[in-house]
């Protein structure tokens, strides 16, 4: 028993919102990973004080002494809760699990097995046909879609928790919040090799009812946020002067017409609305384009010393 | 017989070169820019900086590195842009002098002894003016032209080819200005926060020969954007505030004169209806408002962040020793190990 104290394989599994029988889904993932020949740790990170899970963890880890549990003593979001193992992870290779079964079990080997002929760096996985229902799909695949258009990566489950990735990976990409969703994005960006592999999904899984509208705002707050910040973290003018000269230039053409239209005697009834919305949309633009001056000014005066780019290799 | 060659610590010179799908191209380079480099008889390195090629690119610089390790190659785990491979070229640079370039040949190695001799002069900065440009005129010179103009005009920095890549730069000076985004345009601009002293002097430029140009029209407005970026940052990298004040000026005066007409001529029988001058007079009024405050941010947030302009356009301060008296390095007084 040579290699029982070192980790080749780190498993991850945050427990943010909802879990389900936590017990069973340990005995359920640990006999897919002892079929994997793996050596691995298990580490369980719970998201806040939730005293009905901390129990039934609590339970298994005095019957089953290897597993590790982390809590955090307030809510602080399954991004940095999953960030709080990363750190604490040893092994070569990270597998996160999801708290709830979202992908049949067996997939997980097949999973490893696809990371390890080390062609990526980061496996996320795509629940594939998906079984919810009709309307829960339409909105997942409206999601999806706007997210491939805006970042023009070709990812289709960016929800599913069961992902590898190496090392390097955790160590490089910073996440927080509850920009989990966001890894894929952000290790494309650091230059990193993310392959999407088609798995099956749990029976339990199965989603009737569409999210809850406030669900869905969150997300594509989220999506806004992420094309923000894939595209233009170190530019923002780019992205808020676009917006702000074309909003002040189309202000500018209403209130010019209306003027000249008020002064050449056809006085319409819309006229003084328009003109006010015209004078407003001048406003709103040049706000907007100040706003990206600001952003210029901050990252210049705060992310001077941060790269643009990632280094594989150097020869000297 | 092979010849060995003695790499010193620190080279006088080192060329940078992005490279992106290159692999017609480096070897050749390389070459010329070795030949170059040692009729100068200083100590040179020659930084390729690969860019995420997905050609034999960067094992044709492995190749070339084994046989001269004065060659140093740096590969990008992906594409990141010209900008970025220049920022890490200047990063990664040890001379005291550092000479950009194009990776496709359309810069001549041969113009390199004419930049250094015209640094010796005592510029920081000497850039090439592909004076000759060998592109095509309407989709590649004219714009070109415009925007070389119009960055003169708002920056003050009157450079004739600020998109030539084949610049020389005083390390102390390059290394400290901040290269992101697609600034690699604006160099000579962002460099006069370093108070650096930039020429300019005619260099050679040849059509392509391999390969394909990376680059389109279709970036006028972005262009726009970045210079007023740089106007921004460069003049009034020190004082923000200064700068949204001067562009609210205007919108809160204009705003407060609309009201003032507009409170006119609810008083008197004019035709123009005061209501409608009353909303865009107080429109301009609170734009001023919003710009002037938005100026307050960015002094917070200046003053906060790591940049501290007086510190990197400070005088060089020489001492003159006077003949006769000894100074001590503060440590050596400290410790108390007067060696006289």
């Amino acid at each position: 028993m040579q290699c029982e104290n070192t980790v080749a394989l780190s498993v991850i599994i945050p427990i943010s919102d909802r879990c389900d029988d936590l017990r069973k889904l340990y005995l359920q993932y640990v006999e897919v990973l002892a079929a994997s020949n793996y050596s691995y740790e298990l580490i369980f990170v719970l998201d806040g004080v939730d005293v009905e899970a901390l129990e039934i963890l609590k339970k298994l880890k005095s019957e089953f002494p290897h597993l590790e549990v982390i809590t955090t003593n307030r809510k602080v979001g399954e991004a940095t809760v999953l960030a709080i193992g990363f750190e604490r992870a040893q092994g070569s290779t990270i597998l996160t699990l999801a708290p709830y079964s979202q992908v049949e079990p067996a997939e997980i080997c097949r999973m490893l097995q696809e990371f390890g002929e080390g062609e990526y760096d980061l496996v996320i996985s795509r629940r594939e046909p998906r079984i919810d229902s009709v309307f829960y799909r339409l909105q997942s695949w409206i999601f999806h879609r706007l997210t491939r258009m805006l970042t023009k990566l070709p990812y289709h489950d960016i929800g599913c928790r069961l992902r590898v990735m190496r090392r390097e990976v955790t160590e490089e990409v910073r996440l927080y919040g509850d920009l989990h969703r966001f890894l894929p994005f952000m290790a494309y960006q650091r230059g990193f090799r993310v392959g999407e592999v088609p798995v099956r999904q749990s029976k339990t899984d199965k989603k009737r009812k569409v999210s809850h509208p406030g669900v869905c705002l969150k997300r594509m707050l989220d999506l806004l946020t992420l094309f923000f910040l894939f595209k233009f973290t170190k530019r923002p003018l780019r992205f808020f002067g676009l917006f702000g000269s074309g909003l002040f230039g189309g202000g500018g053409l209403i209130a010019v017409v209306t003027v000249l239209l008020q002064l050449l005697g056809h006085e319409t009834p819309v006229g003084r609305p328009f003109l006010i919305m015209g004078v407003l949309l001048m406003v709103l633009g040049v706000q907007l384009f100040s706003i990206g001056l600001l952003g210029e000014i901050i990252v210049f005066t705060h992310a001077r010393k941060s790269k643009d780019y990632a280094v594989s290799r150097i020869l000297e | 017989m092979d010849k060995t060659w003695i790499v010193e610590e620190k080279p006088a010179i080192t060329v940078a070169i992005p490279v992106f799908n290159e692999q017609d191209n480096v070897r050749l380079l390389y070459q010329k820019i070795r030949d170059v480099c040692e009729s100068l008889q200083q100590s040179f390195e020659i930084v390729f900086v690969d860019d995420g090629s997905s050609d034999r690119t960067f094992d044709l610089l492995e190749d070339i590195h084994s046989q001269d390790t004065r060659l140093k190659a740096i590969r990008f785990r992906k594409n990141y842009g010209q900008t970025a491979a220049m920022a890490a070229g200047f990063e990664y640079a040890c001379g005291e002098v550092v000479v950009s370039m194009d990776g496709d040949l359309q810069n001549d190695p041969a113009d390199i002894p004419l930049l250094l001799e015209k640094m010796n002069e005592g510029f920081d900065i000497v850039c090439g003016w592909r004076k000759n440009r060998q592109d095509k005129f309407w989709s590649r010179r004219v714009p070109s032209i415009v925007a070389n103009w119009l960055i003169g005009k708002v920056t003050g920095v009157q450079i004739r080819d600020n998109g030539c890549s084949l610049k020389a730069y005083r390390a102390s000076v390059i290394k400290n200005v901040a290269l992101y985004g697609e600034m690699h345009r604006f160099i000579p601009a962002m460099s006069t926060l370093a108070a650096a002293r930039i020429a300019e002097i005619p260099v050679s430029h040849h059509p392509r020969r391999f390969g394909k140009s990376k680059y389109g029209i279709g970036r006028a407005w972005r262009v726009a954007l970045d210079i007023a970026t740089v106007k921004t940052l460069t003049g009034f990298a020190s004082r923000p505030g200064l700068w949204f004040g001067i562009l609210a000026m205007p919108a809160f005066a204009l705003g407060l004169l609309t009201v003032f007409g507009a409170v006119t001529a609810l008083f008197s029988n004019l035709p123009m209806s005061w209501s409608v001058l009353f909303t865009v007079g107080s429109l301009g009024m609170f734009l001023g408002v919003h710009l002037l405050s938005i100026g307050l941010v960015a002094e917070l947030g200046m003053k906060t962040g790591d940049y501290l302009p007086k510190l990197d356009v400070r005088p060089t301060v020489t001492v003159l020793e006077a003949p006769g008296r000894v100074f001590y390095r503060q440590s050596e007084v400290d410790s108390g190990q007067h060696a006289v």
